[in-house]
């Protein structure tokens, strides 16, 4: 089981006037989405490119860690669907207590969007992975885009993106966004986990701990108690043994109702 | 919202509280040890990787070259040089061009239009020989470098070169309390200080983001360069014989240069140790893979991003200046225009501190941009020095093509060889150019900051000017 | 009225050269004298703020629930003494102290009352919030944090107290490892014995070390010792204690040992692998085993570190060195990061036996570093 070659490359899926069938880059006309879906990755690697290709905007990128400081939104339909792109800022984790971390955090945890879309490097998978895990605590509606594999192959990794899906639980799709790879495959991919099409398992990753264990545990079960039906029980959990009062404060005002689709917008106005 | 979940939910939060006390500090970190280890474990599966060392690492090869000991700096110097040097030799010849048609063909194309369509003469003055002539030479200065400048330097940036030159210099920049990343923010300030500024993103330590930004203004911008290169050639080329002329007036530019390079670390060692002692500072620095770069895309960002966009911020600042000094040229008040009462009121301090009130006036009206400081200036001298059959009229900027022609207008504007070192300096060391300072506005999103970053350099420059005065009188006599 | 404009220097031939260089200079040295950080006039200015009544009161009140906790008795004498004035001044403020209804005067000393404990807990609260929010969210200097928290925690409202708390993640704990009084707990004493009375062969982690006098605190700092730091005794008696820390000796006389509280933590024992040393101390083309991050690390820094996944058990690989110095590439988890000495100086790190850095059966493989 290699590295699955990407969709056979013919010359002009490389020149920049192609565009994946179905696809229709809207720029930053993201009126009247059918589904949210949040991009979300370390820096550098290749966020910005991902989203540039998606929806038709130059958004500056760089061989740089953190070039992408603004938040950015872009939409593009695919598939008779509109879809409105929220690029949020590169980060490591959504644990700290950084800035950009908080504005990452807020808007997947409450502007629920449809699909995440994880860009990860394929080439440092295990601390893009870290993110990736955290994400899928909050949500298991997640598309990981395995970014870079071009860069792998060239070092030699040989990355079984069908084994990773299986342990995550999620769909993967290797990429190479500078050259305009794997962007098909990866549309039709987060259309269907928007559209229910594909139902994501999300795996949750064991903590190894057991002193964190034996109090998180019945914690969880309060929570679950408290809102029934959430399904990032045990990561508020962990939030509140962590002090974040963004957290301890929507746990007190009960913030976690059902997801109504005005409450991305309104996460969206508060986190910008 | 009924009120049971909120009872359940203070249980939730005052049971979360209580167990935080019995797990004590460590909590967040066990936890992300064991988020990692399990990221660990999933990458492990999913990746195979080549059976022992690769015979051939090319990115490995490629970093013991630039970062060694014995060729790391000597290559990172040769490159640039060569970077600056295809910039300002390839600038020449389409700055000309475009000088030549914008000022030389289009302006009295369109005085002459405005003349034959009855366009009164004030309007035709302060939108034809104000407004456009201001941008007109923006452009024709500042956009050739420009356009050469930023693709080399994105082209090295794409590739990946540049974190290695952070790499390479970090040691410098840490005595200096600055981050390594700041050597490459200098480095694009020398081609413009507001995209130097932008490139501070670069930097995520929020301390040292703050140092280089402040201190981006002492990397001489292009904008600066022909002022320093004319006001070098003039008074300080003249003082050599004719043929080390050219050398001795190439080395006092290269001189005042490296005083800019000298004063930035200078700046940023007082910096970090008085206002931003306090900063919280967090400094890290990754060396991403080599990538082959992608010319499209490098002529695409340079160009657009960088190139237009600052060119099309300066602009907006230029065509007011470029109306201020038509204005101030041709609003009479009993027989002396505006520019000669304020120039009569900063000529005792711009004279006392080896400047004069001309120069002064001028760095006031060209705060959006340094390009216009040296027409400006002309202008200045030819009206209120009373210059005869010079120049094309009040508030009208020019240029001499001759070099002893600009020297006449000088010395009859009472110019001495002080004047011109001192102009030379000022010009490194004053406020940051409008541009600039909506870039740090926008980028530290702080008044407090900006207003450092632009009173900092003013004073500096005050003070250096006022010692090289009275110095300067003390053991030159006049 | 321009001719003026015409003539050359009329202001710099009135005034001589070498009077306005001295001006100049002058002017130059009293700028100095005033902004200069810490010793200037205006940091004098603001250190001289402190005296007022309201800060002297607070000050008392503080000392007097310091001493209920410490299961001591204050006294007018060591009133005055923690707040560095006269017994007269100490008196009149414990006569306002009583008058406001904070304390009483029993007859075996002076005593608070539950409003005035109320309002010592609110003040000591805002001290150690300061202090945490200083170590995590700005690059104040160690040494400094007490000093300033001294001067902010009078200006610390219990409201504005409150959203620092929540800014910085409710923490239960001040950098010195001293709990931060809740609203709702009141004081929680901190766990935990004076290095002085525990047995030698022991590991223990300091749980708390006090900040005051500032400078047995320096001296303790300077060994290396931090709130979380583990140590082992080796010998405690009366004459010194000798503890193992970070892969060195130190020895403590027993004056600055009892301001080190520590618990007993027996399993550290078994994560104290032989030979630790710092991540900076590897020779290059060398890797090492994280062992942890020093206690010293803190805030934005560490948080950083982790990102990048600096965490035990993680192998680093040192790979390259700055041509300048004082920085080196190093390989974790894949990807090539620059640390500077003093940050690679903060990881403690077992050196891997071979220089191919093989890594145990049964771990993840990480980073395999080609041999010199």
């Amino acid at each position: 089981m290699s590295t699955a070659p990407l969709t056979p490359a013919h010359g002009c899926e490389t020149c920049p006037s192609f565009r994946p069938a179905g696809l229709k880059p809207l720029g930053v006309d993201a009126t009247n989405w059918d589904y949210v879906v949040a991009l979300a990755g370390n820096p550098n690697t290749g966020k910005s490119t991902v989203f540039n290709q998606l929806t038709g905007l130059r958004q500056h990128t760089g061989n740089w860690p953190g070039k992408t400081v603004v938040r950015a939104e872009g939409g593009f339909q695919f598939g008779g669907r509109k879809f409105k792109l929220v690029d949020l800022p590169g980060t490591y984790s959504l644990l700290a207590t950084s800035p950009d971390e908080e504005v990452a955090r807020n808007f997947l945890l409450f502007g629920q969007p449809d699909v995440t879309l994880a860009v990860v490097d394929a080439t440092r998978l295990e601390r893009n992975l870290n993110l990736v895990l955290q994400i899928l605590e909050i949500t298991p509606r997640v598309v990981v885009c395995l970014n870079l594999v071009d860069q792998a192959r060239r070092l030699g990794l040989q990355v079984d993106e069908r084994r990773l899906a299986r342990d995550l639980g999620v769909p993967v799709v290797p990429a190479a966004a500078r050259y305009r790879q794997g962007i098909d495959l990866l549309l039709q991919t987060v259309h269907d986990v928007a559209t229910g099409k594909t139902q994501c398992r999300g795996y949750r990753s064991e903590i190894q701990n057991q002193e964190v264990n034996r109090a998180i545990d019945p914690l969880v079960a309060a929570i679950q108690e408290a809102f029934p039906g959430l399904p990032n029980a045990r990561w508020l959990a962990l939030r509140l043994l962590d002090g974040d009062d963004r957290v301890i404060e929507a746990v007190r005002l009960g913030e976690f109702s059902e997801p109504s689709p005005t409450q991305a917008s309104a996460a969206l106005a508060s986190a910008s | 919202m009924n009120p049971a979940p909120s009872s359940k939910a203070a249980k939730v939060l005052s049971q979360a509280q209580s167990l935080r006390w019995e797990l004590g500090a460590q909590f967040h970190e066990k936890l992300v040890e064991s988020i990692y280890a399990d990221a660990a474990r999933l990458a492990d599966r999913a990746v195979t990787r080549p059976d022992g060392p690769p015979r051939f690492d090319l990115d490995r090869s490629i970093d013991r070259l630039v970062t060694s000991r014995l060729w790391g700096v000597p290559l990172m110097i040769l490159l640039f040089a060569l970077v600056f040097w295809i910039t300002i030799v390839g600038a020449n010849v389409p700055s000309r061009l475009l000088g030549s048609l914008l000022i030389d063909q289009v302006y009295p194309w369109l005085r002459d239009t405005a003349l034959q369509a009855g366009v009164p003469w004030w309007l035709r003055g302060l939108f034809i020989d104000g407004i456009y002539l201001a941008t007109a030479w923006v452009v024709s200065v500042m956009l050739p470098p420009m356009a050469i400048f930023f693709p080399l330097f994105t082209f090295l940036e794409d590739f990946g070169y540049l974190p290695r030159v952070a790499f390479n210099l970090d040691n410098v920049f840490r005595k200096a309390g600055a981050h390594g990343k700041q050597a490459l923010t200098m480095m694009m300030g020398f081609g413009c200080n507001a995209a130097g500024i932008t490139a501070t993103r670069i930097i995520d330590s929020p301390r040292e983001r703050l140092i280089a930004m402040i201190t981006n203004n002492f990397a001489l911008c292009n904008g600066r360069w022909p002022t320093q290169i004319l006001i070098a050639s003039l008074f300080i080329g003249a003082l050599a014989p004719s043929y080390l002329a050219g050398l001795v007036s190439a080395m006092a530019v290269v001189g005042v240069a490296l005083l800019g390079v000298g004063l930035s670390l200078a700046a940023s060692w007082a910096l970090s140790r008085s206002v931003l002692r306090g900063e919280v500072s967090a400094f890290s620095l990754e060396l991403p893979p080599y990538r082959p770069p992608r010319l499209g895309q490098i002529i695409y960002t340079s160009l657009i991003d960088r190139t237009m966009y600052v060119l099309w911020r300066a602009l907006v600042f230029a065509a007011p200046a470029g109306a201020v000094i038509w204005l101030v040229s041709n609003i009479t008040i009993n027989g002396f225009s505006l520019a000669e009462y304020i120039v009569t009121f900063l000529d005792p301090l711009g004279l006392f501190i080896g400047l004069n009130g001309v120069i002064l006036l001028a760095y006031i009206i060209a705060i959006p941009a340094n390009e216009i400081v040296v027409p400006t200036v002309l202008m200045l001298t030819v009206l209120t020095a009373r210059v005869a059959g010079v120049g094309s009229g009040a508030g009208i900027m020019f240029e001499l093509d001759n070099e002893a022609d600009t020297m006449a207008v000088f010395r009859a504007g009472g110019w001495t060889l002080l004047t011109g070192v001192n102009l030379m300096l000022f010009s490194l060391i004053h406020n940051p150019c409008s541009t600039t300072l909506y870039t740090i506005y926008k980028e530290s999103g702080s008044l407090k900051w900006t207003a450092i970053a632009a009173l900092l350099p003013l004073a500096l420059g005050f003070v250096v000017c006022f010692f090289v005065a009275q110095v300067w009188r003390l053991f030159v006599p006049a | 009225m321009l001719h003026c404009a015409l003539q050359t220097e009329p202001m710099a031939a009135a005034v001589s050269p070498a009077a306005a260089l001295a001006l100049g200079l002058l002017a130059v040295a009293l700028a100095a004298a005033c902004a200069w950080p810490r010793k200037g006039l205006v940091a004098r200015w603001q250190a001289g703020r402190r005296g007022a009544r309201r800060v002297r009161a607070e000050d008392a009140l503080k000392h007097l629930c310091k001493a209920r906790f410490d299961g001591l008795t204050p006294t007018l004498e060591s009133l005055a003494g923690a707040m560095a004035v006269s017994l007269n001044r100490a008196a009149e403020t414990l006569d306002e102290l009583q008058r406001g209804g904070f304390a009483t005067l029993a007859p075996e000393g002076p005593r608070l009352t539950p409003d005035g404990e109320r309002y010592a807990l609110s003040i000591i609260r805002a001290h150690r919030l300061w202090e945490q929010h200083l170590a995590e969210h700005t690059g104040v200097a160690e040494s400094e944090w007490h000093r300033r928290a001294e001067r902010q925690e009078h200006f610390i409202t219990p409201q504005q107290a409150d959203s620092l708390a929540a800014g910085l993640g409710h923490p239960t704990h001040d950098p010195h490892g001293d709990p931060i009084p809740d609203p709702e707990r009141g004081y929680v004493s901190g766990a935990g014995q004076p290095l002085t009375r525990l047995q030698p062969g022991h590991w223990v982690r300091i749980s708390h070390i006090e900040d005051e006098p500032e400078q047995v605190y320096a001296q303790i700092r300077a060994m290396g010792l931090y709130p979380g730091t583990l140590v082992r005794v080796i010998e405690n008696d009366a004459q010194k204690v000798r503890v193992w820390c970070g892969g060195e000796e130190q020895v403590l006389a027993p004056v600055v040992a009892a301001n080190i509280t520590a618990v007993s933590v027996p399993e550290a024992a078994e994560t104290e692998p032989p030979g630790t040393m710092v991540l900076s101390q590897v020779p290059l083309d060398r890797s090492a085993r994280v062992v942890r991050l020093s206690p010293r690390c803190r805030g934005a820094e560490r948080r950083r570190l982790m990102d990048l996944g600096i965490l035990p058990g993680t192998v680093i690989g040192s790979e390259m060195e700055s041509p300048a110095g004082q920085l080196r590439a190093y390989r974790v988890r894949h990807a090539l990061v620059a640390l500077r000495t003093e940050q690679a100086a903060l990881i403690q790190v077992a050196p891997l036996e071979s220089a191919a850095g093989t890594p145990r059966s049964g771990e993840p493989s990480l980073h395999e570093p080609v041999p010199a």
